[in-house]
């Protein structure tokens, strides 16, 4: 058994038009026994930036602290709010830091990132345990429903869709791949990211 | 085998521990109390490897009651729930981790609403409706997934638990005896007699 | 500790190795991290060096990253092909690309290969092997154009076409063939180009498209994606969901434009 599928848990992100999404499931386990059906494994970081942490629950709550102090420090030295892309790399050399001795987490984050016009520009990114960035111009994917991820969303995905169909996708790809995992699932939650406005669902999901 | 639930309802919580101390096969003590009151409006229900969960719940009490005297406040439940589990985390990558699971039950009295924290050695922390932990948990989370109400009064959350106890007596191999029963509302803390 | 802090001593921190041990006395492995199955090459031509890489990122059996880079930056005539331990790879070209700024800045010269070359295998060596980097060197200096390998223990080899990753053997199999001594531009860049698509069609771990980097003394040019062999095709229908597929049990809405009402209370000022 694999300390990553320890607790279960999956983290999807997806991009569409001027917008981005982010899904987890809400499960945490004790190998195949149930504990809780709302574990959050998302977290804002700022206004427009989330952070999906899947992996060993310790750690999940561990680099959310580490997180949450490490960026509210940025703001404070920068005197501005952290951007998504240098957010990224703040994840990337946190986990590279622990090159030899890793927390048990695979990040995926999802954000807007300004552009110098005055607009924002959808961000999608993903590190391995160790740091390695992965940003995509499709989706990303992490957890124990990875391989089941990849695959629905491969199929399911493609560009410019506006935030309601992104909603759809992002949805039906996540239930569908959490249904074929028995690690993941328990409920799951939507956020899309917009310019104006964020909106978190959660959805109705299988229970078993 | 050690075993522990805990149940919230509409302005209380519930916390049963077994009161078996084994060493290996052999029974020491059957009136052992695994739950501590760790400040006046909340309880810690512990179990795992014997010398560590005396030696950490001390730890926990006696921090909290620090905190109490410095700050004339108590942590709020959540707030415990987090410090705990902090000191769980951190002692995981020590040279010897302490090997405790445990539940924080309180009742938070700034918002008059009771939390249950499920907690376990690896530092893995969780928010429930209601919680086990031991053998007893594979039959007793089942049954609370269909018996618990967020609603019930206290009369109805004790037959809840009596359910759970009855459960785990007959259907574990090597079931626990005697239970000692804890109740954390707006009052405070008691012992109450099933 | 796991407290985070914000001047963090420099270097690898080892305080999660007491824990992930006794996790692993308890029969839980050590999961893998993405690594690169590659074909990466370099091959010296009449006026310089080109390298040359494919873009697959592995994790295990799954294609992690369809179109990732793998040609590094380390000064301006000078990159580096990484294989092995994607977050190794990028880690260590980044350092060594800092620390090349840093020892130009300081002697006021253009730095040379081998100093890139020499703090690679001095910092692989380090290790023991355990940042698994293999890499490909290639730049132009004052000393001429320079190409190397280096494996992840530290040795080096300096050779005038070289390979590595799990592709290399397909690769070395065209360099074999078809490497010439004073090539051309474009019979360089022809050669580099079959050497990945070799990789990428006959080796597992390697795949998607060609990147290629030509550095010459006064120029270097990024050719990214320079042949695309396996472009996805356009779907041949849209699985875009009608409004409302998915049943939802609560909705939550954070509005970051504050929204505020003006409402006149009473009579409007007279104002003829």
């Amino acid at each position: 058994m694999s300390i990553m599928e320890y607790n279960g848990g999956s983290v999807i992100a997806m991009v569409g038009k001027d917008c981005v999404a982010i899904a987890s499931d809400l499960r945490l386990g004790n190998q195949a026994l149930g504990i809780s059906s709302n574990f959050q494994k998302i977290f804002p970081v700022t206004d427009r930036i989330y952070l999906g942490l899947p992996g060993l629950a310790t750690d999940v709550t561990t680099l959310r602290e580490v997180f949450r102090f490490r960026v509210n420090m940025y703001t404070i030295k920068e005197e501005r709010e952290i951007e998504p892309e240098t957010f990224a790399h703040l994840v990337s050399s946190t986990l590279y830091e622990r090159r030899f001795g890793p927390y048990f987490i695979e990040p995926v984050m999802a954000g807007l990132s300004k552009v110098a016009t005055g607009g924002f520009k959808p961000f999608i990114a993903a590190t391995d345990l160790i740091g390695c960035l992965n940003f995509a111009k499709d989706f990303v994917v992490a957890g124990t429903a990875s391989s089941k991820l990849y695959g629905a969303a491969e199929g399911l995905w493609e560009p410019d869709l506006e935030p309601e169909q992104l909603f759809e996708t992002i949805s039906q790809t996540m239930l569908n791949a959490v249904d074929r995992d028995a690690y993941s699932g328990w409920g799951v939650v939507v956020h899309v990211i917009e310019k104006d406005k964020i909106t978190t669902r959660t959805l109705k999901g299988r229970m078993d | 085998m050690e075993t522990s639930f805990a149940i919230t309802g509409k302005d209380y919580i519930i916390v049963a521990a077994d009161t078996t101390a084994a060493r290996s096969i052999v029974k020491m003590k059957t009136d052992d109390d695994k739950i501590k009151v760790v400040s006046p409006h909340l309880l810690m229900s512990y179990s795992g490897e014997p010398g560590d969960t005396i030696q950490f719940s001390e730890f926990v009490e006696r921090n909290l009651r620090l905190f109490h005297i410095r700050n004339n406040y108590s942590l709020r439940p959540s707030a415990a729930a987090s410090w705990i589990r902090r000191s769980l985390a951190q002692s995981l990558r020590s040279r010897k981790p302490y090997s405790v699971n445990l539940m924080l039950s309180g009742y938070d009295v700034t918002t008059d609403t009771p939390h249950l924290f499920w907690i376990d050695y690896l530092g893995t922390m969780t928010e429930v409706p209601f919680g086990a932990h031991g053998y007893g948990s594979y039959f007793a989370l089942s049954l609370l997934d269909r018996y618990h109400n967020p609603e019930a009064t206290l009369e109805e959350g004790i037959e809840t638990l009596k359910r759970c106890i009855d459960e785990v007596a007959k259907r574990l191999i090597v079931s626990p005896g005697k239970y000692i029963v804890k109740v954390v509302d707006k009052d405070g803390t008691r012992v109450i007699e099933i | 500790m796991a407290t985070a802090a914000v001047y963090s001593s420099p270097g690898f921190d080892f305080s999660n190795e007491i824990r992930n041990n006794f996790l692993a006395s308890k029969g839980i492995p050590l999961p893998k991290a993405t690594s690169t199955g590659t074909t990466i090459v370099g091959c010296i031509f009449e006026d310089g060096i080109i390298l040359g890489a494919d873009t697959r990122a592995t994790e295990g059996p799954i294609v992690a990253d369809k179109n990732c880079e793998k040609i590094h930056y380390i000064t301006e005539s000078i990159r580096c092909c990484g294989a092995g331990t994607a977050a190794d790879t990028e880690f260590v070209t980044n350092l060594i690309s800092s620390n090349m700024e840093m020892h130009a800045l300081t002697h006021n010269r253009k730095p040379r290969v081998v100093t890139a070359m020499t703090m690679l295998k001095q910092y692989l060596f380090r290790y023991q092997g355990h940042v698994g980097a293999a890499l490909v060197l290639g730049g132009v200096d004052a000393t001429g154009p320079n190409l190397f390998t280096i494996a992840p223990h530290g040795s080096t080899d300096k050779l005038p076409y070289v390979t590595m990753g799990s592709g290399s053997l397909a690769a070395m199999a065209v360099f074999e063939s078809g490497w010439r001594k004073g090539m051309s531009r474009e019979e360089a860049l022809t050669l580099v180009k079959s050497a990945i698509s070799a990789g990428i069609f006959n080796d597992l771990g390697s795949g998607s498209n060609v990147d290629a980097c030509i550095i010459t003394a006064n120029n270097t040019e990024m050719l990214r994606n320079v042949e695309m062999p396996n472009e996805r095709v356009q779907k041949e229908r849209t699985y875009v969901f009608p409004k409302g597929t998915t049943a939802w049990k609560k909705e939550e809405v954070r509005k970051l434009v504050v929204q505020e009402e003006v409402r006149l209370v009473g009579e409007a000022m007279d104002t003829d």
